[in-house]
């Protein structure tokens, strides 16, 4: 079923498609950011109808630097199993799904991403989280701001060039702020 | 407000007293972050049944508990919450930093996670563990129990 | 504190004059400190009376930095931070890294001793993370008693944890090429005196809460999601198979000798927070059944792959052979490397689908651990589920939901 969509995604996006691959999990296409949506519409004709994770890397010494990975799940035939008996515990034979994997390259300097939140509700707080670890921004996005780190905290922790320390300690005995303490070396 | 030798025999035995009933009722507040918590519940349950030591009854408001037993680790985020529950908890007041994470910042070492509960508030006591055995929290509980029946801070209340 | 943007909740006598019926809506902060929030999630209900008409979870007072951290440590030795996520299954968060390492390590040949036990194992954690679950569910609705009959029978599980790794919870036994100690002598006893008396009282719970009046009352009808609503809002696990739609990742996506077990997939129709009540007991009963079927098959043989550059070798033969002490002293210091790839790995957690996208560049320690938290995206579904219900209801919501903020906030 993904093998189809393979060339389909090269036919509909072409010069934001960079590379498939038939990876030993699932299938996946890396593409670059103007491609996204084409490439989530051809995914959803293809059956795709989950969006299982939104979540970022970043790969500093190379070029392009961050990948957004989006991972896709087909549940077929929703309907057909509601159709089902209701109330009891039924030995069901599962519904074989499927799995996509999207792997979007957004520009260095500045990177945007089209937001998924009007197609799918559940990306609003992966591509938050995104924006609060890596600083990749979400267009289209309702309500871009901060998720896991405090409000007004400075810099994006996930990036390989934020120390594992962070920049500075919030609080330390006494409750002061402070320069964060060199790592032991041995 | 020391106790000397001329002091009058019943403010002795009342101080006795509510030390005495301090440390047997102690309500603890729930202030369950992380995994920690969950042996902290353990607590409760009916192996480990801390309710022979009177602190069975976990009061959700700070208002209405003694102890603080700071469970799980404490982010950056987290901290000025917890410093404001402590702020309202009325005295006499004791925290005990439960676990690895609380004490010291444990096998976190990074910018999220503060270096140990006591930046911001003081601690009776720390006990260690990545989570503590709730035997190890029930020790930990009787050590304060002790630590109260010495002295410490019920002996200004009983002034109060 | 966070400065959240409350305009939107504005709630001036002067300005809601003239809005008309903004003018009874109350701006409730629930959390991150409350009995019912089953940890640190910080909830802004707004509330006309006691109906929600909107709430907004707040997330993030837990975040740990645990996917940095893993990036600084040796592959094995991320084992032990990555257990930490979701703190009431650990087991099932060493082995999806386990296994997604293993897979890009290439490593396919595990002994099968050491897959039956992980199994075995895994369904272990399953049903104490749900025991929990129903016991601090059941505590928010009311029913104290509950809770202490599921946390008696978790501490015969956690004994049996004990008993064999040494901790009971965050055992962090596994290991990138099976295990790290091989059960010990008085280990077939015990479970099996679990597995002899643990149908009995799961008996007991149910007899008790299924077709309880109270709990009836307080969970039919309560938060009800549809399939197609589901599916859109990205639930799996419990959830998911509450509203219908029978996906099971070990089912789907086989691991660890799954396909090998009979097990059903538990499902209901429903959707409510009482379907997803259910399916979490009968799913207790599928994991019983899978750790009878383990127990029958349990053969013996090593419990971790030969190739010493992975497993440190046993330290009998490290005092007679310099080779081993010398891969001995490898491991240890420096680790081992594991080839340039990257790898979704998903497992069925008591949560959900739990899938990892570890990225690896060569090197010995993991270049991105990324978490898929089931729990991140089921308490997104908060925003859907509470309006329209009371406050009340909104505290029986979060707990079918069951999140674990070590995994929301990582």
């Amino acid at each position: 079923m993904t093998a189809a969509l393979l060339p389909q995604l090269a036919q509909t996006l072409g010069a934001a498609f960079l590379e498939a691959a038939s990876a030993d999990d699932m299938d996946e296409a890396a593409i670059l950011a103007g491609g996204l949506l084409p490439a989530v519409d051809v995914l959803r004709k293809g059956g795709f109808n989950h969006l299982l994770d939104i979540g970022g890397t970043d790969h500093l010494p190379l070029t392009p630097r961050f990948e957004i990975s989006y991972h896709f799940l087909a549940i077929p035939d929703i309907m057909q199993s509601r159709a089902l008996e209701r109330g009891s515990v039924r030995s069901l034979t599962s519904v074989v799904p499927a799995r996509f994997r999207l792997r979007v390259f957004p520009d260095d300097m500045n990177p945007v991403i089209p937001s998924l939140v009007s197609i799918w509700p559940n990306a609003d707080w992966p591509e938050r989280e995104v924006f609060d670890l890596f600083g990749v921004r979400f267009d289209g996005h309702p309500d871009l701001r901060r998720i896991l780190m405090p409000d007004d905290w400075e810099g994006y922790p996930l990036r390989k060039d934020y120390p594992l320390r962070g920049l500075n300690r919030r609080f330390n005995p006494g409750g002061k702020p402070g320069a964060v303490p060199p790592p032991v070396t041995k | 407000m020391e106790m000397s030798p001329q002091q009058p025999f019943i403010t002795t035995k009342l101080d006795e007293f509510t030390r005495w009933a301090q440390m047997s009722a102690i309500w603890p507040m729930t202030m369950g972050l992380a995994c920690c918590a969950i042996e902290m519940m353990s607590i409760v349950s009916p192996r480990y049944d801390t309710s022979r030591f009177g602190a069975e009854v976990f009061r959700s408001s700070p208002r209405q508990s003694d102890l603080m037993i700071v469970s799980g680790r404490v982010s950056n985020k987290m901290a000025p919450i917890l410093r404001q529950l402590y702020d309202q908890m009325p005295d006499p007041k004791w925290v005990i930093s439960m676990g690895a994470c609380a004490s010291s910042g444990g096998i976190f070492d990074n910018y999220a996670i503060l270096p140990g509960v006591d930046s911001i508030l003081p601690v009776d006591v720390y006990v260690p563990g990545c989570p503590p055995s709730p035997d190890a929290l029930i020790y930990a509980l009787m050590q304060l129990r002790r630590e109260i029946e010495a002295g410490g801070k019920a002996n200004v209340l009983a002034r109060a | 504190m966070s400065t959240t943007d409350l305009s939107i909740f504005e709630n001036s006598p002067d300005v809601t004059a003239a809005a008309g019926d903004e003018r009874d809506t109350l701006v409730l902060s629930m959390g991150p400190q409350h009995p019912s929030t089953h940890g640190v999630l910080r909830v802004m209900l707004r509330l006309d009376g006691e109906t929600v008409l909107s709430a907004d979870p707040e997330i993030g007072y837990l975040h740990t930095g645990i996917e940095k951290q893993a990036e600084n440590l040796f592959w094995q030795q991320a084992v032990t931070v990555v257990d930490r996520a979701d703190y009431l299954a650990p087991l099932s968060n060493s082995l999806c890294y386990v296994l997604a390492a293993e897979r890009l390590l290439g490593i396919t040949d595990i002994p099968p001793r050491a897959q039956v036990l992980r199994v075995m194992f895994t369904e272990l954690t399953r049903i104490a993370s749900h025991l929990v679950q129903l016991g601090t569910h059941a505590i928010d609705l009311g029913a104290q008693s509950i809770f202490m009959y599921a946390f008696e029978m978790r501490e015969r599980i956690l004994e049996i944890m004990e008993f064999v790794t040494g901790a009971r919870m965050h055992q962090s036994w596994y290991r990138i090429g099976g295990l790290a100690i091989d059960v010990p002598k008085g280990f077939l006893a015990k479970i099996d005196d679990f597995i002899a008396r643990f149908p009995e009282r799961l008996d007991d719970m149910r007899a008790i809460l299924q077709k309880n009046v109270i709990i009836m009352d307080r969970l039919v009808g309560v938060g009800v999601l549809s399939a197609q609503d589901a599916v859109a809002w990205g639930m799996t696990g419990p959830i998911l198979r509450a509203s219908g739609v029978p996906y099971d990742v070990r089912k789907a996506f086989p691991y660890s000798g799954y396909e090998t077990y009979d097990f059903d997939v538990c499902t209901q129709q429903g959707g409510d927070c009482y379907c997803r009540f259910v399916v979490r007991l009968d799913e207790m009963y599928q994991a019983w059944r899978i750790i009878k079927q383990a127990r029958e098959k349990f053969p013996d043989g090593p419990v971790t792959i030969e190739d010493r550059k992975i497993i440190p070798p046993p330290k009998t033969e490290i005092q007679h052979s310099m080779e081993a002490l010398i891969h001995h002293f490898k491991l240890v210091s420096s680790g081992f490397n594991v080839p340039e790839g990257h790898i979704y790995q998903a497992v069925e957690s008591p949560r959900g689908e739990l899938g990892m996208y570890v990225t690896s560049a060569g090197g010995n320690k993991p270049w991105r651990v990324r978490w898929r938290p089931p729990s991140f995206y089921n308490t997104q579904a908060l925003r859907k589920l509470a309006p329209g219900n009371l406050v009340a209801d909104v505290v029986a919501i979060i707990g079918s939901l069951d999140p674990v903020f070590g995994e929301v906030d990582r």
